[in-house]
């Protein structure tokens, strides 16, 4: 069964808050909108969002690093959520695993919230309704579209390249692939919810310029002549263009 | 977790309501096996009435917390799955036989019929309330709920409102069953008394998950929170983190427990031991019941921690211990040095 999922780069997430703000404007003018706004332009302004972007720091000084986690609705494929709604307004899609809810249906009684380990479910003040992620549904099997535009709102916005959507059980997909090789994991493994929305861990990157010198830029290196062939080209001396090559 | 009043409400009404009616339906039980007199018909009018008015109200006062109220039939949808649903389905269908049983019971009609509906209505409401508790202990997500003494003092308060009030009654009506009531009454007051200091010192034992569990990180590994994502606060943190209710729940605690369980406890034993029945002190033994389950409620609501709160760092750490074991079994690799 297809289970479509976002898959989040944590390595490559720079916490710019756009992705939260696409699906916020997509999402406030489209099909499951609008998300509410309270006191927008007040001293304490908040509303409904279905993204939401939280930063953590790890380590102790000075050895800390500081990481962004974007949480929506992780679609999980056992949804704790759905069994306890009292109307059958949440529910999951069989063709796509994405979890929704029934606007007409929902009393906004919260208790989907409240079964919910993850706080992401928002109950809208001015529709009284429950809302979050659709997985931008509405985007997705819109055939009006162009089809690389046939993806959620904040994995089109995303500037680092951080969000992938896609078919998590599909073993042809992006997402499975980036998952099984990136060691994908899922927030709270414990509870027994099965998350469908992954997170890539993060790795440190190191590059050791000493180690480059000393075995790229060695005489005995086949490759040494072809560098010092191109260099010997230009004007420059070869110890000139090594340098830049270095740098 | 932010108290609903409208809940609150709902507990104290049809508490009374459900534990009342066990109580009045007790007697007409036993009298058909030779077991007591029995109730005169007009008692059982006036205390069918006053079930039938305090269920109906509890089913509107609690309807104050949903979002759409005209919806709220539609709860009965779920009912294979939902312990709300199920709560909703009972709790009408126990205001419905209820209605039934007093109309059978003021017309003199068929007694079979009258004693079909009286066993139907008792345990409609026993399973109303048992349906109720489900609501919180089912939640596996608020670990201080998660436990099977929620229901069974749940269901111990209920008969506390319901055994104190028929004691006053059995006094103001002049009905022979008065000391049984308030033997009853202590005995479901100490029984209440217990499983609640159960509830509460269980949570002193509480094995909590982390915000490494939450965020799936090693246990060893410092974490903290720097930002939210907001600068004011949101449906999650206002839901799940009474902030107003934490700083004020040290005080109520004791209130709840001082005014549901140890003045009533102190009244009743007067009552029982001097023999002093008089409708001050039963009254007030209820009233006193009545305000402090109120209060108690309010404390079941701000005392449950949602696990959601830690990936706002708002969950407690001191004092509880770490899930033994957790993170030795991960295979997922995480590095973040290097």
């Amino acid at each position: 069964m297809a289970q479509y999922a976002l898959v989040i780069d944590l390595n490559t997430c720079v916490g710019c808050h756009a992705c939260a703000t696409n699906c916020k404007e997509w999402n406030t003018q489209a099909a499951f909108g609008p998300l509410s706004d309270y006191d927008p332009y007040g001293r304490e302004p908040s509303g409904v969002w279905y993204n939401r972007i939280m930063t953590y720091e790890t380590g102790e000084f000075p050895n800390t690093q500081v990481f962004h986690l974007p949480k929506s609705c992780l679609h999980c494929q056992d949804a704790p959520c759905v069994p306890v709604c009292p109307t059958g307004a949440t529910y999951k899609r069989e063709q796509d695993g994405i979890v929704l809810v029934n606007y007409d249906d929902c009393i906004g009684c919260k208790l989907c919230s409240w079964s919910c380990p993850y706080g992401c479910r928002e109950f809208d003040e001015a529709d009284k309704v429950m809302k979050k992620c659709t997985l931008c549904i509405d985007r997705v099997y819109d055939e009006s579209l162009p089809p690389e535009h046939r993806q959620p709102a904040c994995v089109l916005t995303c500037p680092a390249r951080a969000r992938f959507f896609g078919d998590i059980e599909d073993p042809n997909s992006e997402v499975y692939k980036i998952i099984q090789e990136r060691n994908g994991f899922v927030l709270f493994p414990d509870m027994g919810t099965n998350p469908a929305n992954h997170y890539l861990p993060r790795i440190e990157t190191k590059i050791n310029l000493e180690e480059f010198e000393k075995h790229i830029l060695k005489p005995d290196n086949p490759l040494f002549l072809e560098v010092m062939k191109r260099h010997h080209v230009s004007n420059k001396t070869p110890e000139q263009k090594q340098v830049e090559e270095v740098v | 977790m932010h108290p609903p009043l409208s809940l609150i409400f709902f507990f104290l009404t049809a508490g009374t309501s459900i534990g009342l009616f066990i109580f009045m339906y007790a007697i007409e039980f036993l009298q058909l096996f030779g077991k007591g007199q029995g109730l005169p018909k007009e008692v059982i009018l006036k205390l069918g009435i006053i079930e039938l008015l305090l269920i109906g109200a509890g089913a509107i006062g609690a309807s104050f917390h949903l979002g759409h109220k005209l919806r709220a039939w539609k709860a009965i949808r779920r009912f294979r799955t939902s312990w709300l649903s199920r709560e909703a389905v009972f709790s009408g269908a126990y205001g419905f036989t209820l209605l039934v049983y007093l109309v059978l019971n003021q017309l003199d009609a068929n007694p079979f019929f009258e004693h079909f509906f009286g066993v139907l209505t008792f345990i409609l409401g026993v399973l109303s309330g048992f349906s109720t508790a489900m609501i919180y202990a089912s939640n596996k997500f608020v670990l201080e709920w998660n436990t099977s003494i929620t229901v069974i003092y749940y269901l111990l308060m209920y008969l506390m409102l319901g055994s104190s009030l028929m004691a006053y009654f059995s006094y103001l009506y002049k009905l022979p069953y008065l000391g049984t009531f308030i033997f009853l009454t202590f005995l479901f007051l100490v029984l209440s008394f217990g499983f609640r200091l159960a509830f509460n010192i269980r949570q002193f034992y509480l094995k909590r998950p982390t915000m490494n569990e939450a965020l799936n990180l090693p246990h060893n590994r410092p974490i903290r929170v720097i930002d939210t994502g907001s600068t004011t606060h949101n449906y999650c943190t206002e839901e799940f983190y009474y902030k107003k209710g934490k700083d004020m729940l040290s005080t109520v605690i004791p209130v709840a427990y001082l005014l549901t369980f140890v003045v009533p406890l102190f009244l009743v034993l007067y009552a029982w031991i001097t023999g002093t029945h008089n409708q001050w002190i039963l009254g007030l033994t209820y009233l006193f019941i009545l305000v402090g389950s109120a209060l108690e409620r309010w404390s079941f609501f701000v005392e449950g921690n949602h696990v959601q709160n830690l990936f706002y760092g708002l969950y407690p750490e001191e004092g509880y211990k770490v899930r033994k074991g957790f993170m030795e079994r991960k295979e997922t690799k995480i590095s973040l040095y290097g």
